[in-house]
């Protein structure tokens, strides 16, 4: 039972910290980037160059977030900012992206799957039970996580003017605010996180070219239910998280692995502001 | 110097009129399609490697019937949608003479159709779930007849395990390995308490770990598709702290070696490792390390197969003396190579009688010889095929 609680508290941070960048980019750009899931893959091919280099896995960590950043900074540059008026063709844009990315990943690198070292290796005992102190560090990451972007939001002028334009981009314009750079700024950190999540994630699972497509699909559905804000994610991701471990476990996993995309759908069905409050 | 210019021209002109030498300038072409990308990408590099060394070794001494040999490579990307893509390609683009392959047991059984249209003569090097029958199907890597007993009988006898836990990919190998261990430990007298199947590309573990807990069984054994899959569950396993006895039905040598520490004491059963020691291992291992130097990838039990699968290929074209895939299928169940794991003859209904051997993951990544089962018949796999 405790392992249960466990299985379902670490999977919900998981699927949080992969969610995230994509939540505020959503948020703040109001169009959902599908490049998302090949930033992630990016992320764990970055923990996989820190490990043939040699240095410290926990740099791995760093390394994924400059990365993601400013290829996220070039992207919006490039290719999303033209495209602010078009908001359908931009996520259309993030679409292509996401598997021109996918491709450059497969000739540097290969097709093949690869592994990376992990920071933290073997079990903990908690609580009479022995528990992945891998996964209890994604835990606390992800808490680490919410609470620094939640202050972010709350306390700095970036996180002002991003709930400005959260909640009305046009009047946030009309009172001074630079919503280009705010859009800009968010895109990156949004990309950035992608990255991090995918050096996160990479030293539970394996990497290959195609690892960021299931995540791209359940940090989707996560946000759709969760609109924009933070609270709701880390919601969205305990109870659906949740499903898919109960279900996986009671059931089987096979059902488990469909259980968010088919829940999410039907949350959105009986209350289409999701986990949101409004 | 004249006189030569003369005779050469006339035996020139000889040929291009009989036909055929001039006929024997084109290569016998070998398709090996296998897993590049997916569960399978972590085994088929040392899997092209076993073929391109019997090739060059083939090629070096003459080829086969006077004919240079030719390997065409394409990715079954570990399932059935790549594998139909690449066998119609090698098969009706390249026109493959024949298709020698490890592959997943999904690309195999959608490889077959194809194969079947065309006639093609297919040896499958993968060991599998067993009694995949088809008069084109030919296999020289072990079923579970052959290899479920030395696990499961080591735990019973020697270690006391009474309940077993299984675990595999949901897909033919994974279920058709577990199928007959359950049936086995059930009429030995053991008792399985939990079997559980992840989808082939899943790589996240942790409910099929927990129920492994819940259930404190005395043994693991564990039937995964080959490669990626075996390293993410092994790693997830000793990561949850399980101590637990752990029997792997589905890895080889060379994914035990790249999973690292957390396979030590993982127990597996195969027909080849790399500790063999007859001159023909030596002998294979240095070639492989004389041309692949440091891109050398570990033979192992689903590469080493390939490489008596070119050769068996070649001794039943040299038997029926052309490469007619009608004679040269007939041609397969009666000759024999002598290789790194023995003298291997596909003659026991188009599939081999096999030394196996149990073997135990060190902390190195070697893998120690624990017992050794000579001949090892694979029982009746396909009774209507002779």
């Amino acid at each position: 039972m405790i392992n249960l609680g466990l299985d379902i508290v670490t999977t919900a941070a998981i699927l949080f910290v992969v969610a995230a960048g994509l939540l505020i980019t959503y948020g703040v750009l109001k169009i959902i980037n599908f490049a998302h899931g090949a930033f992630l893959t990016i992320g764990g091919y970055s923990a996989l160059v820190a490990t043939q280099w040699g240095i410290s896995p926990w740099l791995a960590i760093p390394l994924a977030l400059v990365i993601g950043v400013v290829l996220g900074a070039m992207v919006e540059r490039l290719i999303v900012r033209p495209l602010y008026g078009r908001p359908l063709d931009a996520i259309l844009a993030t679409w292509g992206l996401g598997i021109v990315l996918v491709q450059l990943i497969t000739l540097g690198f290969g097709r093949g799957t690869n592994f990376v070292q992990s920071p933290v290796q073997g079990a903990l005992v908690l609580l009479d039970t022995q528990y992945s102190l891998y996964r209890l560090l994604m835990l606390g990451i992800a808490i680490g996580l919410g609470l620094v972007m939640a202050a972010v939001f709350q306390l700095t002028p970036l996180g002002l003017a991003a709930r400005a334009v959260i909640m009305n981009e046009t009047l946030a314009q009309s009172l001074g605010i630079n919503s280009e750079r705010v859009r800009f700024l968010t895109f990156s950190i949004g990309a950035g996180l992608a990255a991090v999540a995918g050096a996160l994630i990479t030293p539970l699972l394996s990497v290959d070219p195609l690892m960021g497509v299931p995540w791209l699909l359940n940090a989707f559905m996560l946000v759709m239910v969760s609109g924009t804000s933070l609270a709701s994610l880390a919601a969205a991701s305990l109870v659906l998280g949740g499903a898919q471990v109960a279900i996986s476990t009671y059931s089987n996993p096979v059902l488990g692995s469909l259980s968010i995309v088919v829940l999410a759908a039907v949350v959105l069905r009986v209350r289409p502001s999701g986990f949101a409050r409004a | 110097m004249a006189k030569t210019k003369n005779w050469s021209g006339i035996l020139v002109a000889g040929a291009l009129f009989a036909g055929s030498p001039a006929h024997a300038a084109d290569p016998i072409k070998i398709g090996v399609p296998v897993g590049l990308s997916g569960a399978n990408s972590v085994v088929a590099p040392s899997v092209v490697q076993a073929a391109q060394l019997a090739v060059e070794e083939i090629n070096a001494k003459g080829g086969i019937l006077g004919r240079q040999v030719a390997l065409e490579i394409a990715d079954d990307q570990s399932g059935a949608d790549g594998a139909v893509k690449a066998f119609t390609s090698l098969i009706l683009q390249q026109k493959v003479n024949a298709i020698i392959s490890m592959e997943t047991s999904a690309a195999r059984n959608a490889g077959l159709p194809v194969v079947a249209r065309s006639k093609t003569p297919f040896i499958y090097t993968s060991y599998y779930e067993g009694r995949s029958c088809s008069p084109n199907l030919y296999v020289d890597a072990w079923v579970p007849d052959q290899q479920v007993a030395s696990i499961v009988d080591f735990f019973m006898k020697e270690k006391g395990a009474k309940t077993f836990f299984l675990a595999g990919s949901d897909y033919a190998f994974g279920r058709g390995m577990l199928d007959f261990t359950r049936k086995y430990i059930t009429s030995k007298g053991g008792k399985v308490v939990g079997e559980e199947y992840l989808p082939m590309d899943a790589s996240d573990w942790t409910p099929v770990i927990s129920k492994i807990r819940n259930e404190k069984p005395d043994a693991l054994i564990s039937s995964t598709a080959g490669g990626a899959p075996n390293v993410t569950l092994t790693k997830q396993l000793r990561a949850s702290g399980a101590t637990v006895l752990f029997g792997n039905l589905g890895v080889d040598e060379g994914t035990a070696k790249s999973i690292g520490a957390d396979a030590t004491g993982v127990y597996i059963a195969q027909s080849y490792l790399t500790s063999i020691d007859n001159p023909a291992n030596t002998a294979f291992k240095a070639a492989l390390e004389k041309k692949f130097g440091a891109d050398m990838k570990t033979p192992n039990d689903l590469s080493e197969p390939e490489y008596d699968g070119i050769y068996l290929y070649k001794a039943a074209v040299e038997k029926a003396g052309s490469v007619d895939p009608a004679k040269v299928l007939k041609a397969l169940g009666e000759v024999s190579f002598d290789g790194p794991r023995g003298t291997v003859s596909m003659d026991k209904e188009h599939h081999a009688a096999l030394t196996m051997y149990l073997g135990q993951v060190q902390a190195d990544g070697s893998v120690k010889t624990i017992q050794k089962f000579p001949d090892v018949s694979p029982g009746n796999q396909c009774p209507n095929l002779k």
